[in-house]
């Protein structure tokens, strides 16, 4: 019943719905949740593939790696973005154009 | 069947949280949804037998990331940045206009199509095993893989973690100091 494509459904969803986030909000933290949904995306794809068309576990592993890119991207991209809002007053992606005074 | 239920339960958590996430307004229950999404993935990653992923996916997403953009959005406030002068999908959108939120929708419509297609042509050599292989404990694989094959990677990462940690705390250290400073 479980098939490879179930998984690979799921994962374009979370995708698409990533990458419209991604686009269409003017919040910067919301760009970062949309980030965050397009990473998930791809470790799921690299899990899924490792179970069901490859004889290994490097998905696994490619996931793992994933997962600590995601963790030290949130860190830094919220940091600048605290950063600014400190400076501006705003977190509007349209007006983000500088980091100093 | 536990893992059809299982994989059912997470996929609908997943898929239904995500969407949630889109068109909530409020940016606060966005980051909530998120956490629903995550651990959706966990569960997800459980049905695939892999235990070690879904744990770390569960400690350091749930647990770290997700708490790190909720303070991020209630340090900057939350604000939301919709045009009160649309009416029909002004109770829709959060943070976007109508506008914005069609073309996102086209954009990564079409993108995600290209996607497809491109690699629906590419990959057709994938041989897709059928039969469900039996559960296993993949710590001790993972642990000797780690630490031989992609060693390399493994020692980089710890220096981009540390990286970004330093980085992360002098960007965004209080203005006080630097104004001290200066």
């Amino acid at each position: 019943m479980i098939s490879l494509v179930s998984y690979l459904a799921i994962s374009l969803l979370l995708f698409f719905i990533g990458l419209t986030l991604m686009i269409a909000r003017k919040n910067i933290v919301a760009i970062l949740l949309g980030i965050e949904l397009i990473l998930n995306a791809a470790a799921l794809n690299f899990v899924a593939y490792s179970r069901f068309a490859a004889s290994n576990i490097d998905g696994h592993i490619f996931s793992l790696f994933v997962i600590v890119i995601a963790a030290a991207e949130a860190a830094v991209g919220l940091a600048i973005v605290i950063h600014y809002f400190q400076l501006k007053e705003t977190i509007h992606i349209d007006e983000a154009t500088e980091l100093r005074n | 069947m536990y893992v059809n239920i299982l994989f059912l339960t997470s996929a609908l958590l997943t898929v239904g949280c995500a969407v949630a996430m889109l068109i909530a307004r409020n940016i606060m229950h966005s980051c909530i949804f998120l956490l629903g999404t995550l651990i959706g993935i966990a569960g997800l990653y459980v049905t695939l037998g892999a235990d070690f992923v879904a744990v770390t996916q569960t400690m350091v997403y749930v647990g770290g990331i997700v708490i790190l953009m909720l303070f991020a959005v209630m340090l900057t406030g939350g604000k939301e940045f919709v045009s009160r002068a649309q009416k029909l999908l002004g109770l829709i959108p959060a943070m976007g206009n109508k506008w914005s939120f069609g073309i996102a929708f086209l954009t990564s419509f079409v993108f995600v199509l290209s996607q497809f297609v491109l690699i629906k042509n590419i990959v057709k050599g994938v041989e897709v095993t059928k039969e469900a292989k039996p559960f296993v404990s993949t710590v001790e694989e993972i642990g000797e893989l780690l630490l031989t094959d992609h060693v390399l990677a493994f020692e980089l990462s710890s220096v981009l973690l540390l990286g970004a940690l330093i980085g992360a705390a002098i960007i965004a250290r209080p203005r006080k100091e630097r104004v001290a400073n200066d």
